[in-house]
């Protein structure tokens, strides 16, 4: 699903110098996998996860979504790119204001091309257990509520590959949980996930975990992964 | 993203910030407003002058052609004008030149004292042929007009104005009373319907019809006419009609040119051509004006949608990160701003129709609807929304997607 060669981001400071936020990552990931990447703040996991998500380019190396290179896409390639194959889950959840929860899911149809399915938005919300929260506008709606919200935004257009930045950030730690057991029951119905968090407790429910640290990768491990089921409550 | 869908998207947006939308409407409504306001009440003005000259002058199918140089001012009388247009001549124009429907022949003087028994008044006498009255669509209240026959017998008969009918007859029918001019007694045959006041203000209805056979054997012993005026059957071919009537005169008078014409030949069009270049004018003064308003509304659009691009920059962060490219954000804040504006320009047609018919109805003057500048209105809106949305647009494009979501 993901390949990184040797990728490496550098930034310009205004006056010019340098600085590097990845020095040189290689690894793949597979289709199907649950990874979180791990690192403190400034280890260059948003720099990462913003050359995964497309947002950005790498300054060297490759990188291939689905066996597609997009290192050197444009701005419009990667936005296609964003809407067919990548879903976002992001730690401010991120819904759009004056909106309401099925217009949200709505959101990623706009720029697929295809047609807005509202029933698709109403199944997707039932999934994550929303279903009679469809009318209700964002502000309506508790944090655990918005982030499910979101998660169901992601899913709008099937993407392979779900990105999630931080997804229990910003809920206490039994909303948190409950998120991670939906990511974790979306996982196993084939979904590949990418989750980067700088907390040991969300990243153990993954498989596999990277570290990343000064730019660099410093640890890829597997692990055995915690029962989603044995968490609830 | 589809035009439908940005559409929809545009005006859900619209919907759910009543406030800034309702800003925006109103300052391009109160531009375009005030534009069918003042083109309507010119219009309205414009029609109303034109009326009142048709009523002065007739339709527009008409010529007339007097003695004198074209220096020559003023009415027309038998004491101020050279002797030089012949009843020949009128008969000269019926004949020869095509497209001529009815040629009248009248004698006219001002100022003269009419005697009915112990009563005078003063008055201004025509006489005319028979085609004077079919020219200007007079007709009679009771009795009836000068006839062809009253032209040939010399008949010494009279139809009177209304001031003049007041005046002479105040209780009394004048169907078949005398009214003495210096001394010569005509019969009242027909009182003509009242024209009301010209564009002077002056009554149009203090006058005596009298026979042009008559006044010119009978009245005065004058052989000359004051006024031939030609009724075309085709008012469009007036030019054409104008030159044949200018080239035939000379060369029964023997005028070759540089030498001054002794007649002039003129036509009620080129006057309310005049009327309306004046009117023209000052319209288009005033429709600047409007325009300049209306361009202040597209400021203020591109004001409030600037603000509104730095407030949504976590919203079009969002977007991009969900597939929207730039062109997907610079369309929809665009149809936004375009969307808003026509709004705008529909809501100023309405309230500028509703100005235009109160000062309609406070004028006294039927209200002009001009559909034509309606919808240029609107369209003049929904451009000033494209153009003064341009700007903001393209700075939502520019919002850097991985920047707006860190905020």
């Amino acid at each position: 699903m993901i390949e990184l060669e040797h990728v490496v981001k550098t930034y310009q400071r205004d006056d010019g110098t340098p600085v590097p936020a990845l020095r040189n990552i290689s690894c793949r990931i597979a289709a199907g996998e649950f990874v979180t990447v791990r690192g403190a703040s400034g280890s260059g996991k948003s720099s990462l996860l913003n050359i995964l998500g497309c947002l950005d380019t790498p300054t060297s190396g490759a990188y291939r979504l689905a066996g597609e290179d997009v290192s050197a896409y444009t701005d419009k390639e990667r936005s296609g790119v964003r809407a067919r194959r990548i879903g976002f889950v992001f730690q401010a959840f991120n819904l759009l204001p004056r909106t309401t929860a099925a217009e949200n899911v709505e959101v990623p149809a706009l720029y697929s091309g295809g047609a807005v399915d509202r029933g698709k938005a109403l199944d997707l919300l039932k999934r994550v257990g929303l279903a009679e929260r469809s009318d209700h506008f964002v502000t309506e709606l508790s944090g655990g509520e918005q982030q499910r919200v979101a998660i169901a935004r992601a899913l709008m257009n099937d993407p392979p590959l779900l990105l999630a930045d931080e997804p229990t950030g910003n809920l206490d730690s039994a909303v948190g949980d409950s998120i991670m057991e939906l990511l974790t029951d979306l996982n196993r119905e084939g979904l590949t996930i990418v989750l980067v968090t700088h907390d040991e407790r969300v990243a153990s429910y993954a498989a596999r975990e990277l570290v990343i640290r000064d730019g660099v990768l410093a640890s890829d491990r597997l692990q055995r992964a915690r029962e989603a089921a044995h968490v609830v409550g | 993203m589809s035009w439908a869908k940005t559409l929809s998207l545009a005006l859900r947006t619209l919907r759910r910030n009543p406030l800034r939308s309702l800003f925006m409407l109103l300052g391009v409504a109160v531009g375009i407003a005030s534009l069918i306001a003042m083109a309507s009440v010119g219009e309205a003005t414009r029609r109303e002058t034109l009326q009142q000259f048709k009523r002065m002058v007739g339709t527009f199918d008409r010529i007339s052609v007097q003695p004198g140089s074209a220096r020559t001012r003023g009415m027309p009388s038998l004491t101020s004008v050279e002797p030089t247009l012949r009843f020949e001549d009128a008969d000269a124009i019926a004949a020869e030149i095509p497209n001529v429907r009815r040629v009248s022949r009248e004698q006219s003087a001002f100022d003269i004292d009419v005697q009915a028994r112990e009563r005078t008044a003063t008055t201004s006498i025509w006489g005319i042929s028979a085609e004077w009255m079919e020219i200007r669509g007079d007709d009679v209240t009771v009795g009836r007009g000068i006839s062809p026959e009253d032209v040939v017998t010399l008949a010494r008969v009279a139809v009177i104005g209304e001031d003049l009918r007041r005046q002479l007859f105040p209780d009394e029918d004048p169907i078949g009373k005398i009214i003495r001019i210096a001394e010569v007694p005509f019969t009242v045959q027909g009182v003509l319907v009242p024209r009301g006041a010209g564009p002077g203000g002056a009554s149009l209805d203090n006058l005596l019809l009298l026979p042009v056979s008559t006044a010119s054997k009978r009245l005065f012993s004058r052989d000359y006419l004051t006024t031939i005026t030609v009724q075309l059957q085709d008012p469009e071919q007036y030019e054409r009609a104008v030159a044949a009537i200018t080239a035939l005169l000379r060369e029964r008078h023997g005028i070759v040119p540089p030498v001054e014409d002794n007649f002039t030949v003129s036509n009620p069009r080129a006057a309310m051509e005049q009327v309306e270049a004046v009117d023209t004018t000052l319209s288009a003064v005033l429709i600047g004006v409007a325009v300049i308003a209306t361009l202040i509304g597209g400021v203020v659009i591109m004001s409030l949608m600037l603000i509104a691009v730095s407030e949504r920059r976590r919203e079009i962060g969002v977007r991009r990160a969900l597939g929207a490219t730039r062109t997907d954000v610079l369309r929809q804040f665009l149809v936004e701003a375009a969307l808003i504006s026509t709004l705008g320009g529909i809501v100023g047609v309405i309230l500028g129709v509703a100005v235009a018919v109160v000062a309609a109805f406070q004028q006294q003057l039927p209200p002009a609807f001009l559909w034509g500048a309606m919808g240029g209105a609107v369209a003049l809106a929904t451009v000033v929304g494209l153009v003064f949305g341009l700007q903001p647009a393209w700075r939502a494009a520019q919002v850097d997607p991985i920047q707006a979501l860190r905020s």
